[in-house]
C-alpha cells in the first residue's frame, strides 16, 4: 500500500492539473491527509515508552520448546515401519555428521609427526652427512 | 512474593532472576510467566523451571488442554460438515480440521475420515478468541507421521505425564523399547494412543505409561524390567 502511495505521489504535478485527472488528484489529497491523521489520533494515548519498547522478552505459549521434548509418535521393533523410518532420519539429521574414517591412528600419527619434526631440524642444522644424503 | 527457580510459586510471584535476565539478552517465557509493565509475573500454581541459558516456565499440574500452536494432539472427529471436520481434541471448544489437509487431499479426492475415528494432528491455530484448528499435513504437504490412527488403544492421562515421558531424559521408552514392538502416539492435550501385537502387551504398555507418572527414574526402571520379565513369562 505503502509502494502504492509513492507511486501516484510521482506522478507530476502536471500531470495531475489535468481535467481528467481530478479525481485521482482529490484521492491522494484524502490519502495524505488520513495518513497523517493517523499519528495524531492516538498521540495522547501511545506514549513514547510504547513506541520505543523492545522486548528482551518472547513468550512461548508450549511446553515443547521449553523442555525439548521428543516427538510424540514412536514406534519401536517394528510395529510401523513407517514410523520408524522418519525416527531414524531424524536422529541422523540431529548426530553431528560421523568423523572421516581415518587410514591413520591418531597415535601413529603423533608418532610420525613427531619424527618428521625431529628429521626436519636435522636439516636445518648444517651437517655434512645431511649434505651427503640430498646429494645422493 | 519474591521466589527462586525451582521454587513452588503462586500466580502473583515474580521472579528478580527472570528479570536480570531479560536486561541482558533474550529470555523465553514459557507457560505460566507473563511479562507486565514492570516486571515478569508467575500466573500458574507450580514449580518455577529454567533450561539454560535462558528460558523459563511453571512446572505445573493440569488435566485440561489449552491449545498452543505447533503441539502434535490426539482428537476424535466428532462431526463432519461440509468442507471441515469438527475434532475434540480436549479444549474447551472442538477443534476445525479442514478435508483438505491432509496428504494427497483435493477437492475432489476427498480423505477418508469417518466420524469417531482418531487423529493425531498439529495445532496450527491457537488462539484465545477462535477456535482452534489443526492440520494431518506438514509445511511440505506430506503427512509425516500425523494422520488417522487405525486400531489400538487411546487413554487419558494428566499433561504432566505426556511431557515426562517424552521428555529426552526419561528412561520409559528407552527401557521398554527393546521388549516387545509396539507403537504409541502422545499428544500433548493428554491422550495416548498404543498399539502392541497382542492385548497383553498394549496393556503393559498403557499401564508402565501410566504407573510412571509418580515414579523416580530408578524406579521406573526397575518396573520396566518387572514388567518385560512377567511378559516374557507368560507369553513364552
Amino acid at each position: 500500500m505503502a509502494n502504492y502511495v509513492k507511486k501516484k505521489l510521482q506522478l507530476p504535478k502536471s500531470v495531475l492539473d489535468m481535467k481528467f485527472m481530478k479525481k485521482t488528484k482529490d484521492r491522494i489529497e484524502r490519502e495524505i491527509e488520513n495518513t497523517q491523521d493517523h499519528d495524531g489520533l492516538y498521540s495522547n494515548i501511545i506514549t513514547n515508552e510504547m513506541r520505543h519498547a523492545t522486548g528482551n522478552f518472547i513468550t512461548e505459549t508450549s511446553f515443547i520448546v521449553c523442555e525439548d521434548l521428543l516427538e510424540g509418535r514412536l514406534s519401536y521393533k517394528g510395529m510401523n515401519p513407517e514410523i520408524e523410518r522418519l525416527m531414524e532420519l531424524e536422529s541422523k539429521k540431529q548426530e553431528p555428521a560421523p568423523d572421516m574414517q581415518k587410514d591413520i591412528s591418531d597415535e601413529i600419527l603423533a608418532k610420525k609427526m613427531q619424527s618428521f619434526n625431529n628429521r626436519k631440524r636435522s636439516y636445518n642444522s648444517p651437517s655434512k652427512y645431511n649434505v651427503i644424503k640430498r646429494k645422493k | 512474593m519474591k521466589v527462586e527457580v525451582d521454587d513452588v510459586v503462586l500466580p502473583g510471584d515474580f521472579s528478580e532472576e527472570i528479570d536480570t535476565a531479560g536486561e541482558k539478552g533474550k529470555v523465553i517465557l514459557g507457560p505460566g510467566l507473563r511479562k507486565e509493565i514492570d516486571k515478569v509475573y508467575i500466573t500458574k500454581a507450580g514449580v518455577l523451571r529454567k533450561r539454560a541459558p535462558n528460558t523459563f516456565w511453571v512446572d505445573s499440574y493440569q488435566k485440561r488442554y489449552v491449545p498452543s500452536r505447533g503441539e502434535n494432539v490426539i482428537g476424535f472427529v466428532v462431526q463432519k460438515s461440509g468442507d471441515i471436520f469438527r475434532v475434540d481434541v480436549g479444549s474447551s471448544c472442538p477443534a476445525t480440521l479442514s478435508y483438505l489437509s491432509f496428504e494427497n487431499a483435493t477437492k475432489k479426492n476427498r480423505p477418508e475420515v469417518q466420524v469417531g475415528d482418531v487423529l493425531y494432528a498439529k495445532m496450527l491455530v491457537a488462539s484465545k478468541d477462535m477456535e482452534p484448528e489443526i492440520v494431518c499435513v506438514d509445511s511440505h504437504g506430506k503427512k509425516g507421521r500425523l494422520g488417522v490412527l487405525n486400531e489400538g488403544f487411546v487413554f487419558k492421562c494428566s499433561l504432566n505425564l505426556v511431557r515426562k515421558i517424552l521428555n529426552p531424559s526419561c528412561p520409559l521408552l528407552e527401557s521398554i523399547k527393546n521388549e516387545w514392538p509396539f507403537e504409541l502416539a502422545a499428544g500433548m492435550n493428554g491422550r495416548i494412543w498404543i498399539k502392541a501385537n497382542t492385548m497383553r502387551e498394549t496393556i503393559a504398555v498403557g499401564n508402565a505409561i501410566l504407573a510412571s507418572e509418580y515414579l523416580s527414574d530408578d524406579e521406573i526402571k526397575n518396573m520396566c524390567t518387572n514388567i518385560a520379565s512377567i511378559l516374557a513369562g507368560h507369553v513364552s
